[in-house]
């Protein structure tokens, strides 16, 4: 039974480590959980831990130059945070085992432990529930276990326990894992490297080197960010920078003040020096004003700049990983009835998980509510049909599911389903007592609608000429007018609308915006007490919706 | 000498400094790529301007000052062996702290005959600066570093902030509100109060629909959890909404009498960059926060 380590072996269980992952590697990818960025885990540590196996050899064998020759090829290589952290393990350990020809169990132990803490110091924000807290948990355990009668095997079969007992906890420590039912992806990535290279210690043969190594184009899909999309994850950058003694003093450079800069300009910051080398992987907003701030200190090595939004947008989330747990449900789901692309969008940032399209035009069926259903992973689901029509069909579709506690909020109008769901808090709060609220928050809400007129006809003492705008309020008519904007601000009258606190105009997609802003002028004048909002709902049929509360 | 520092996050202007003494530390914000800090790069703080912007799109980054900057400040009197002491925002908002302590320790190390103290207002703006003028008063009184360290010990938990906000977007996007929904976006004519708790977090305590409501809560605090109030200021901020701030300004008069000193201010363009505009906000002296 092995119980020394030397260079060679070292260097082997390094390639292990790196076949293993690459053939799991698709694995570990799939893990990303969507808004965790660096959408390829898999990829990113595998390209790290390969370019340290695939280090040039340089004809030094003892077990301090070849753990020193592996993680500077992994500093050359690391990508993603991730990779970066793994990079520093790899740092950690190479130190600890600096100078020595072969390591016992005990001082690779110790160079293990080394490597954990060096994989801390690197992180601005340690956050645990990673791969940090996977490989520390493990260090520990497997150390205290060393005895006498340990051998290489059993101490890595030790780590490799507790490896996953810690990455089976992980969603434990972090609310996204628990949220997406997954376990963290950089900790499985280095459950697999760890397999990896106790397959080498127990003579499994390693193929490394026999396949080409990935490419780092991936097919992204450009599509996927659009001239209309709003940049919300910024850019993962990545670069190496060398110090020039031309723009600093280098004796003098603080490896943490630079952080502290790099960290003003962005998040998910990694860094650490490694000689004259500055390695950085920051998620910013700005890369060019990290690169410009950066610049000052050095010049760049390597540089990789990523739209995360691309990463995230092909992230599919899949739950094939064998240590997954069950997917967590929500407490409360919310689906809501709406069509025009401003009130779809309006109730997803109320926070509609689905929204089903229909309305007065186009009343949904129940199959489409199931539909809406089984996206949702929620204990109790919130239904707001917004019309009259639609609430029927809501109902039979909650009669029809059983997989969860469907609500349905009786709401007769967009109106009444965006004041209900505005003003609903779920903190806390029990299916009924939530139920009960939201009711009761759409009772206060007037909705009036301005609509051309089909026919000419006489309707609640209000004469009515086809082709003309009527505004009416639940079933009564109470304008009519050949100007679209004069019958809303009739309709606003015979309705008090200053009476309310406040008045919200939606533009439907029959209403001019220069009609919209008019009408919403007139109203500002008009009604001087209440708050007057105006949003483009893009709703069919309803040329303007008003919304009194 | 004992002179006392703040900084700009807490909005004490130049001006307003000068009237108590402070030295003033500018706190930067960043508009694509360009970090400006206030009152060292501009003299006068163009609000409307700089909240049009917001309006229009622009979300403004803010970012640590360096510990050489703060080395700047501080050293000419570490140099001089004077007494410290650095009224500051919340440290539960901020990393910028950690620049500052290594800045200290280093010329504590050079200059062992100085003596540096700070003092945690546990908040940001007006939350801060109705403390940071209070000490003021008590600098200008002639009392010690010590005697009001000793009076902030006790004083600071009194001093309460209600706020409420316009567009989520902001406070999302800096992520230093804890209390909403996950999924919570923006709210049309809904507005959500917060407020900072004892720990220096702001925290969001629910909704209001309207304006009217919304700044009804708002007096209903003060008249609620107000201590003492007449005896102290109250300030009142605004994101650039000064109609709504004199409004308040007028509903607290009407409550509890002409003669309450009230000053309104304008949130400084740092804080204003995670809160956005249209947010306003009081701050009066309080039973304990909790």
């Amino acid at each position: 039974m092995d119980r020394i380590i030397d260079g060679a072996l070292f260097e082997n269980m390094v390639k292990g480590g790196a076949e293993n992952l690459y053939v799991n590697k698709s694995i570990v990818n799939d893990l990303n959980v969507f808004p965790i960025p660096d959408g390829d885990t898999g990829d990113n540590m595998y390209m790290t831990i390969d370019s340290g196996a695939s280090a040039p050899d340089d004809g030094k064998g003892d077990l301090g130059s070849v753990s020193a020759r592996i993680a500077h090829g992994m500093l050359l290589g690391a990508r993603g945070n991730s990779g970066v952290i793994l990079s520093r393990i790899f740092a950690g350990i190479a130190a600890g085992l600096k100078d020595t020809e072969n390591a016992d169990i005990q001082t690779f132990g110790h160079a293990l432990e080394k490597g954990s803490e060096e994989a801390y110091s690197a992180v601005s924000v340690p956050v645990e529930g990673t791969i940090l807290t996977v490989f520390r948990d493990a260090v520990s355990y497997a150390g205290g276990r060393i005895n006498g009668n340990s051998t290489l095997d059993s101490y890595f079969m030790d780590l490799m326990n507790e490896l996953q007992r810690s990455l089976e906890r992980t969603p434990e420590l972090l609310d996204v894992l628990k949220e997406a039912g997954v376990v963290d992806s950089g900790g499985a990535g280095l459950v697999y490297i760890v397999e990896g290279m106790k397959n080498a210690i127990d003579g499994v043969e390693i193929k490394h080197g026999e396949r080409p190594v990935q490419s780092a184009a991936k097919s992204v899909n450009v599509d996927t960010f659009t001239s209309d999309s709003v940049l919300e994850f910024g850019y993962c950058t990545e670069f190496l920078l060398r110090l020039q003694s031309s723009k600093i003093n280098i004796d003098e450079f603080d490896i943490e003040s630079f952080t502290e800069l790099v960290r003003s300009m962005g998040d998910s910051v990694v860094s650490f020096l490694d000689g004259t080398i500055v390695k950085v992987h920051v998620h910013t907003m700005h890369p060019g004003e990290v690169l410009n701030e950066c610049q000052k200190y050095g010049e760049f090595l390597t540089l990789k700049i990523e739209n995360m939004m691309l990463q995230h947008n092909e992230t599919v989330i899949e739950n094939r990983f064998e240590f997954k747990k069950e997917q967590v449900r929500k407490k409360f789901g919310v689906v809501a009835v709406a069509s025009g692309d401003g009130l779809v969008e309006m109730f997803r940032s109320l926070g509609a998980d689905q929204v089903v399209d229909g309305g007065q035009s186009m009343n949904p069926a129940s199959g489409d509510f199931i539909k809406a259903f089984e996206q949702i992973n929620a204990e109790t689901i919130l239904v707001f049909p917004n019309n009259g029509n639609v609430i029927l069909a809501a109902a039979q579709a909650a009669g029809m599911y059983d997989k969860a506690d469907i609500r349905v909020i009786p709401t007769k109008t967009v109106g009444e389903g965006y004041s209900a769901l505005s003003m609903l808090d779920t903190e806390g709060k029990t299916a009924d007592e939530v139920q009960e609220e939201a009711t009761e928050y759409a009772a206060g809400v007037v909705t009036g609608f301005v609509s051309k007129a089909g026919r000419t006809t006489e309707m609640d003492g209000v004469s009515i000429v086809a082709g003309d705008y009527i505004g009416f309020s639940d079933d009564v008519v109470y304008s009519d007018s050949p100007d679209k904007a004069k019958a809303a601000e009739i309709l606003c009258d015979r309705l008090d609308a200053g009476s309310y606190d406040v008045i919200l105009l939606l533009a439907g997609g029959g209403a001019a915006r220069e009609e919209t802003e008019n009408l919403y002028a007139a109203l500002r004048d008009k009604y001087r007490d209440s708050e007057i909002i105006m949003r483009d709902g893009g709703q069919p049929l309803h040329d303007f919706i008003l919304v009194l509360e | 000498m004992f002179v006392i520092f703040t900084d700009t996050d807490t909005d004490m202007t130049p001006e307003n400094a000068e009237r108590f003494g402070y030295h003033l530390i500018s706190m930067p914000y960043s508009i694509d790529g360009k970090t400006i800090y206030p009152y060292e790069d501009f003299t006068e703080f163009k609000s409307k301007e700089f909240y049009d912007m917001l309006r229009a799109g622009t979300i403004p980054t803010t970012s640590a000052i360096s510990k050489e900057k703060y080395t700047e400040y501080f050293e000419p009197y570490f140099k001089n062996g004077d007494e410290i002491l650095y009224v500051h925002f919340s440290e539960a908002m901020t990393m910028t702290f950690t620049n500052m302590r290594a800045a200290v320790a280093e010329l504590q190390e050079k200059y062992p005959a100085a003596k540096f103290h700070t003092i945690d207002t546990k908040g940001i703006t007006i939350a801060s600066l109705i403390i940071a003028e209070e000490i003021g008063d008590l600098y200008k009184a002639g009392k010690s570093a010590e005697e009001i360290i000793e009076w902030a010990k006790d004083q600071v938990d009194c001093f309460s902030i209600y706020m409420f906000a316009d567009d989520l977007k902001f406070f999302k996007r800096s992520g230093r509100v804890s209390g909403f929904s996950a999924a919570m976006g923006t709210l049309i004519g809904v507005r959500p109060i917060i407020h900072i708790n004892a720990e220096g977090k702001m925290v969001s305590i629910g909704k209001e629909r309207g304006k009217k409501n919304a700044l009804n809560r708002l007096l209903s605090y003060v008249v609620e959890k107000g201590d003492d109030v007449k005896n102290h200021r109250i300030l009142i901020a605004h994101s650039d909404d000064e109609e709504d701030a004199l409004a308040l300004a007028d509903m607290v008069r009407e409550k509890f009498g002409d003669d309450v000193r009230i000053e309104i201010i304008v949130a400084n363009p740092t804080a204003g960059s995670h809160c956005g505009p249209n947010c306003l906000g009081i701050s009066f002296h309080s039973q304990r926060r909790v």
